[in-house]
């Protein structure tokens, strides 16, 4: 029985979609995720600053890109970045960022802002003897940041941030907007070049939701072997 | 050695402390007593800058607490504290938590710092338990090893903020010996407590607090003979008959 679908192509397109879709994906994602767990911890800190003009500032970062739908953010910072750079640098053009750059500064800033709001409920968990105990022992703000707080918060929300990594893993797809080569990038070129796109895409499917999903399952051992004990 | 001068807070329009006056001198240990919600906890936490105060001063062993240009967290690493809820840092193990500041703050190396905090553990019998993480030990055991942090700072003086109060009763003890045998030695304590059988066995001073004023500052013995407050003689006759 011919049904019409030709499952070879994905074979055929393999080494393809993982060398430069799944490559462009992951690091994007991992690079994401970094950038954007230290510049949320950030914001988190100074949202919570007993400082106003700090935590307003802070806050209204946060909620501008909380505000946003995430392509129309990536499609901004692909044309913003570029003056933005040339301003930096005092260039009279428009600097060259590349796709991959762009949707790396993109998804750190965006995601800075989810992240933020995580470390924000996990530094808010801490109960206030601990940073009083930290202080009477002569620690400084940041040490007693750096030492008790942050990372007592970064244990109790490790499941909460990796959740939102697997959010993120899958906004990496939006970049198409920009025609990266992330994975969806890749297999859709080959899906339009060979008239494959029912096989392509339920292929993306299935890999994304295995990743997904697995990496979800992982989460949850995760959790209960970091736990600290109280 | 702690000093202070007319202090008063407020939290937002409500005053909790007003105008409290006293005086720790070296060696000394004042017991702070009075019902709970008479800003004693808040007194104590005044004195190293744990809890900012908006009127008087506060001077530990000459210098100003409230003056915006103190190093605060370096007069603090002068300065014991001991907390009612322990609070040890519950992702370290107990050498970590002995360690941490002695290295952080005074610069000490690890191999020093561990040296000063396991004999501080031996002291209060805790060596066993050195590579246990807090949540793993009992209330008094913590407590002690939150006794034994403190002591590593070599402090000149310690507070104490209701050390006892979140233990069960048959862990008391165990605590007060150890703050009993400080004492004795001459340490500069200023301690928040319920327990009048530690302040009748050590205490020099008596300090009574009622809505955030002290109400009675006297000798020890004045103070259980007869206070000259009707307020403190209700307080105690109420703590001190059942």
């Amino acid at each position: 029985m011919d049904s019409g679908f030709d499952f070879d192509v994905i074979q055929r397109s393999l080494p393809y979609l993982f060398k430069e879709g799944m490559t462009f994906t992951v690091t994007l994602t991992l690079l994401a995720m970094t950038g954007g767990i230290v510049f949320g911890t950030l914001l988190a800190m100074m949202r919570l600053s007993s400082f106003r003009p700090v935590s307003v500032l802070a806050g209204g970062y946060v909620n501008l890109m909380r505000s946003i739908p995430l392509v129309l953010v990536i499609f901004w910072f692909f044309f913003l970045v570029p003056y933005i750079g040339a301003w930096i640098l005092r260039e009279p053009n428009p600097v060259r960022v590349g796709t991959f750059w762009s949707a790396l500064i993109t998804f750190t800033m965006f995601e800075a802002a989810y992240y933020c709001e995580i470390m924000r409920a996990g530094i808010q968990s801490i109960p206030r003897g601990q940073v009083w105990s930290g202080y009477a022992l002569g620690l400084n703000y940041w040490q007693t940041m750096a030492q008790i707080v942050l990372p007592q918060a970064f244990r109790n929300m490790l499941p909460v941030l990796l959740t939102q990594t697997i959010i993120l893993f899958q906004d990496t797809s939006l970049v198409y907007v920009i025609s990266a080569t992330d994975f969806l990038g890749a297999a859709s070129k080959i899906a339009n070049r060979d008239y494959r796109l029912v096989e392509m895409y339920t292929f993306v499917a299935v890999v994304y939701f295995v990743v997904s999903y697995g990496l979800s399952v992982l989460v949850k051992h995760l959790q209960e072997r970091v736990a600290i004990i109280k | 050695m702690i000093s202070l001068k007319n202090v008063s807070k407020w939290y937002g329009g409500f005053k909790v402390l007003s105008g409290c006056t006293t005086e720790v001198k070296k060696g000394d240990v004042v017991v702070v007593c009075g019902p709970s919600g008479s800003g004693k906890s808040t007194l104590i936490k005044c004195v190293n800058g744990l809890e900012p105060f908006q009127q008087g001063e506060i001077t530990v062993d000459g210098i100003s607490v409230g003056d915006p240009k103190t190093d605060l967290p370096r007069l603090r690493s002068r300065i014991g504290m001991v907390f009612q809820n322990f609070e040890l840092f519950p992702h370290m193990t107990v050498t970590s938590n002995l360690t941490l500041a002695q290295v952080k703050v005074l610069g000490r190396s690890l191999d020093e710092a561990t040296n000063k905090g396991l004999g501080l553990l031996e002291r209060v019998g805790l060596t066993a338990h050195k590579d246990k993480y807090p949540g793993q030990l009992s209330g008094g055991q913590q407590q002690r090893v939150a006794i034994a942090r403190a002591l590593a700072m070599d402090p000149i003086a310690m507070l104490f903020d209701e050390p006892t109060s979140a233990l069960d009763p048959e862990m008391i003890n165990e605590v007060l010996d150890v703050m009993v045998a400080l004492a004795k030695e001459g340490m500069t304590m200023m301690v928040v407590t319920h327990e009048m059988g530690f302040a009748r066995k050590v205490a020099h001073r008596v300090i009574f607090m009622d809505g955030g004023e002290i109400i009675e500052d006297a000798a020890k013995d004045e103070f259980f003979g007869k206070p000259r407050s009707e307020r403190a003689q209700q307080f105690l006759s109420k703590i001190l008959h059942h």
